[in-house]
């Protein structure tokens, strides 16, 4: 009579709460072709048609509710689509939907009815390998623009193929908006590529009635210069590391390399020393406060006025952040600091001294924080502006794979950091910082709650640093010159980076260079619920609920 | 209301303190670490012609002429495509090319920014700071086990 | 004595005589131009930057001439040998019109307002409704100028223009007329002409521990005041109401389209329009020219700048509301509280006076 139907978090799942994949297997029934192992997780290799079924039995019954990349390629002899899930509730168990395609017919089914994250990781994986995707509502190019020839990640791309093409081919967005003037009360109005609050160069096309915003539609790619390209022809050991920098140049460097460096650790198995990986956590810490500062003086601008002076302050505590860093890693944005096995340098010496900075700036934060709730989240008119404006319910933000500030704000309590440890962070006393508002005030919210946590951390580590044994600082581990790791070994990993999620998928294919690298951006998924932030409100929200969002173009565009 | 007046409070603190963060670069030069990677200085002296700067540069940033006694002949460096990786800094096994404190150049065309091993060996010293005691380069984790040899020509 | 009378009376023409008080008054109204557009320049390119540098603890310019005054030549000629570039479809008479519209009528204001010392071009019987009409031509200005930009940004700020002004001008107008209520004229007047807004201001309201307050009307009604001050920041559109511009949404809006010495003129009708909401609070709330030991005129320089050293210090701190909250504000807000300012006021002269 007790007996309960078990629910889905249950199916699929051994005693000791793995993935149990070979249940999995048997509830795909007969869409599994295959089964192969990847260094994150097992993958079902299934047939191309039966994409949703297959998404859709796991998220619905075996609880991947957590569509986190999808990675495409092309092999010698077959495209394949490798959809990469998760939980929201335990980020360590993943499994991975391979989709292969044959070479003269790439088409496989959309998941995008499953997941909406998948609607712009498939035009992306259209875009640069050229698999197509049926039922895709929206098959067009993404990053690259609409006149392009061919698809710059396929084998067969000529490189050097010139990509000029005249004026008249290319669309006019003037034109189309003066028709759709015609039969309607709307106007369609270009906010950027060169516009004050993009932050970058992103294009978001409006559609207004009146100052009320009918239609969102963002527009990426300006800044597209495909780094997963630059980094496979980059060597695994020393090549690639200067790149993660560059896709976040608000200050998130280090949280970046540290994606690469996981993933390639894990492909090449390296072990990385204790000491390291407090210097790493504490590093990367900084570099997160960074970042949030950057946020939130920013957001400053885009909703108190373009000569808030909250803004200059917010500079002025970077530039602490950012001394700090420049005494470690040499460098104030472009950091290139962590190593594969460990990290380029130890802490500067005399190490007093730079810790007495570090600590210095730990004690002036709270009084600092205290000014920015002055003139921000306790100011009545900010309020007005934020509180219930931007709304991201948690159910839309989980379909479309928001993470990070982002999906906390939405009081979804996610953070790779405790979810699928790494570095030191499990054994430091912090908490995950979510908020229940689900608006602009509460993605603002936790940026300045988690930079406080970032200090807990840091003082923690600088603790650990002052006491640590002189003989034991081992900064890294014994890494062979060159890397050459197994032919075709797969690995998706990630961490928490400053605006979501970063994850690589790396393949090998014998060589000291990787056979393709894919990079999924946390902003690239969080870009994409601007939409559903935006519509039904004003101009001024759109703005607002943007700089809540926190997208930096180069890990959207790459 | 009170965020309000708050709001202004705070503002008007700072603008009382009388306390300024910006300096008047550049009659006041700023302080720069000692690991602080500018532009690069080349002795040819030291330098083997090893290529390895070359061979690790990300972005063929170095372009290493020799002969065919492979005698250095030309040491070329285009600093305005340079990413400040430090990366042949630290393979090179016998510290020929440094990235200085300087982060001063300039220059009116890209061509002026390609550096020839003159120019680069009288790149100055920032402050006549010598970095390269500040960085410890460690060169055990360098030399490890694994197929690639070390090639001292 | 206006200064139109004492510059006939220095240069022996006959006041009566209609031709001979045209020259004087034209003669007078350069000297109140100049003096103004002298403060404007002090105020644009120079003031404004330190202001807003003391509030972000920078230094701000420093480099040419004492205290880098001299940014003020170099910038007047930096702008005006810009090239004025003129968009492709602009509504020619009207675009080129807008930005001489805007600070044209922010500079007629002036002619009736006294600066003490005797500088004051005309003191009408209605004075003050001649400042308030005049201000609020510059609204036409907007108007046309985000209409005749063509362009798209531009349109959206005229719009939130027209609409900011037309909340916050009711408000403004009720609650100047509770002045005219207490002082029973329109005339603006002088310190030493009783029966005018000035005038009725420099009695003794109170006296204590020996100093005698005199009965401004800040003093008098200070809710009217800060009524006032709040619909004042929104006319000359300075945060927490520069919706019009807001560069972060709508670029810069009506004034988007506009270069050059367009540019200098939009931006010399802005800070025209605060120094003139600025002597509009200074002459109807705060006594006009009047003050003890120095002369009427610094006095008068004081007070001014105060209100524009106000307008910096909100926009320091103070966020930007949506156009939806500020006409909500305008019409659900500042419209009632104004009027209950006014039966109060009226109450109060009725009963009390």
């Amino acid at each position: 009579m007790s007996l309960e139907e078990p629910g889905p978090r249950d199916v699929g799942l051994t005693k000791a709460g793995e993935v149990n994949y070979d249940e999995l297997e048997a509830l795909l029934g007969d869409a599994v072709l295959d089964r192969e192992t990847h260094l994150n997780a097992e993958a079902f290799v299934i047939r191309p048609d039966a994409v949703q079924d297959t998404l859709s039995t796991l998220k619905e019954e075996a609880g991947f509710d957590f569509l986190n990349c999808v990675t495409a390629q092309e092999y010698q002899d077959r495209y394949e689509t490798i959809y990469h899930m998760t939980k929201y509730d335990d980020r360590t168990q993943e499994v991975g939907v391979v989709v292969p395609t044959s070479k003269d017919d790439p088409v496989s089914e959309s998941a995008e009815p499953v997941f909406r994250t998948a609607d712009w990781h498939e035009r992306e994986a259209y875009d640069l390998v050229g698999i197509e995707y049926e039922g895709h509502p929206d098959p067009r190019r993404i990053l690259l623009p609409d006149t392009w020839q061919g698809h710059p990640l396929s084998l067969d791309y000529d490189q050097t193929k010139p990509q000029i093409v005249t004026l008249r081919e290319n669309r006019n967005p003037l034109q189309e908006d003066q028709r759709l003037n015609d039969d309607s009360d709307t106007m369609l109005l270009n906010i950027g590529p060169h516009h004050p609050a993009t932050h970058g160069v992103l294009h978001v096309e409006a559609t207004l009635d009146g100052e009320q915003v009918a239609d969102v539609e963002p527009d990426i790619g300006y800044i597209h210069r495909c780094e997963e390209q630059m980094c496979q022809q980059g060597t695994y050991r020393h090549q690639i590391m200067p790149y993660p920098d560059r896709w976040d140049w608000g200050g998130a460097g280090l949280l970046n390399e540290w994606a690469y460096a996981r993933t390639a650790e894990t492909l090449a198995d390296i072990d990385v020393p204790e000491y390291a990986q407090v210097i790493r956590t504490m590093s990367a810490e900084l570099s997160r406060i960074l970042s949030h500062m950057l946020a939130v003086a920013a957001y400053a601008l885009d909703v108190v006025g373009d000569f808030t002076a909250t803004f200059m302050y917010g500079m002025q505590d970077r530039e602490t952040v950012q001394n700090i860093l420049e005494d470690l890693t040499g460098q104030r944005l472009m950091f290139n600091y962590f190593r594969l096995g460990g990290v380029a340098w130890d802490l500067p010496e005399p190490r007093e001294e730079f810790f007495e900075k570090i600590r210095a700036f730990i004690d002036d934060l709270p009084e600092k924080l205290e000014e920015y709730h002055n003139l921000l989240t306790s100011n009545e008119i900010l309020q007005v502006r934020t509180v219930n404006t931007g709304r991201l319910e948690p159910e839309v933000a989980k379909s479309y794979g928001a993470t990070g500030p982002v999906a906390r704000g939405s009081g979804i309590d996610y953070d790779v950091r405790r979810d699928d440890p790494y570095g030191y962070y499990d054994k430091l006393d912090w908490d995950v910082v979510t908020e229940d508002g689900c608006d602009n005030y509460a993605r603002l919210l936790v940026r300045l709650q988690e930079v406080e946590e970032s200090a807990k951390i840091i003082n923690q580590c600088v603790d650990l640093l002052e006491d640590w044994p002189e003989e034991d600082r081992t900064i890294q581990a014994n890494v062979p010159r060159t890397i050459k790791p197994e032919p075709d070994t797969e690995v998706y990993k990630s961490v928490e980076a400053a605006k979501g999620e970063l994850g690589i998928y790396i393949r090998s294919d014998g060589t000291d260079k990787p056979a393709r690298f894919k990079i999924r951006g946390g902003s690239f998924s969080n870009l994409q619920t601007l939409p559903e932030m935006a519509e039904g409100e004003y101009i001024a929200d759109l703005i607002a609920s943007l700089g809540s969002l926190d997208t930096i173009m180069g890990e959207v565009d790459r | 209301m009170i965020g309000l007046l708050k709001s202004m409070a705070t503002t008007m603190k700072h603008a009382l303190d009388g306390q300024t963060f910006t300096v008047e670069y550049p009659e006041e030069a700023p302080e720069v670490s000692p690991r602080f990677r500018g532009v690069h200085k080349f002795s040819q002296e030291r330098c083997i012609w090893c290529r390895q700067c070359e061979n690790v540069c990300p972005n063929d940033t170095i372009q290493i002429v020799t002969d065919e006694q492979r005698n250095g002949e030309e040491y070329n460096l285009h600093i305005g495509q340079c990413i400040y990786c430090r990366l042949c800094e630290e393979v090179c096994p016998v510290d020929a090319i440094l990235l200085t404190q300087n982060f001063e150049f300039t220059a009116d065309t890209k061509d002026e920014l390609a550096y020839n091993k003159e120019q680069l060996k009288n790149v100055p010293w920032y402050k006549d700071i010598d970095p390269l005691e500040s960085r410890e380069p460690d060169r055990g984790a360098w030399i490890g086990e694994g197929e690639g040899e070390l090639d001292y020509q | 004595m206006t200064l139109s009378d004492t510059i006939a009376g220095l240069l022996g023409l006959n006041a009566d005589d209609p031709l001979h008080f045209f020259v004087a008054a034209i003669l007078a109204s350069a000297i109140v131009g100049t003096f103004m557009l002298v403060n404007v320049a002090i105020a644009g390119p120079w003031a404004k930057r330190k202001i807003t540098a003391a509030f972000t603890d920078r230094i701000a310019v420093n480099r040419i001439g004492p205290f880098g005054l001299m940014v003020i030549v170099a910038d007047a000629v930096r702008l005006l040998s810009k090239e004025l570039i003129v968009p492709e479809k602009v509504d020619r008479p009207a675009w080129d019109l807008a930005p001489l519209l805007i600070a044209g009528s922010a500079l007629l204001g002036f002619a009736v307002i006294p600066m003490g010392n005797g500088i004051q071009v005309a003191d009408p019987e209605v004075g003050l409704a001649y400042v308030f009409a005049v201000a609020s031509l510059a609204s036409v200005g907007l108007v046309m100028a985000g209409y005749a930009s063509n362009n798209k940004y531009s349109m959206l700020g005229g719009l939130r223009a027209v609409a900011q002004n037309l909340a916050y001008e009711i408000p403004l107008v009720l609650t100047g007329v509770s002045v005219v209520l207490f002082a029973g004229t329109l005339q603006l007047g002088n310190v030493d002409a009783a029966n005018t807004i000035v005038g009725a201001q420099q009695a003794t309201l109170a006296t204590i521990g020996g100093i005698a307050i005199p009965s401004w009307y800040a003093f008098v009604n200070p809710f009217a005041f800060v009524l006032f001050l709040v619909a004042n920041l929104a006319e000359v559109g300075r945060n927490p109401f520069d919706t019009p511009e807001a560069p972060t949404e709508i670029v810069a809006g009506y004034q988007t389209e506009y270069s050059s010495v367009y540019f200098v003129l939009m931006y010399l009708g802005e800070f025209i329009h605060i120094f003139l909401g600025g002597a509009i609070v200074a002459t109807i709330f705060l006594g006009g020219p009047a003050g003890p030991v120095l002369p009427g005129i610094v006095w008068f320089l004081i007070k001014i700048w105060a209100v524009f050293l106000f307008t910096q210090w909100a926009r320091s701190a103070l966020p930007r509301v949506r156009i939806d909250q500020l006409i909500e504000i305008g019409w659900k807000g500042m419209l009632v509280l104004s009027f209950a300012n006014l039966i109060l006021t009226a109450i109060i002269v009725g009963v009390v006076v």
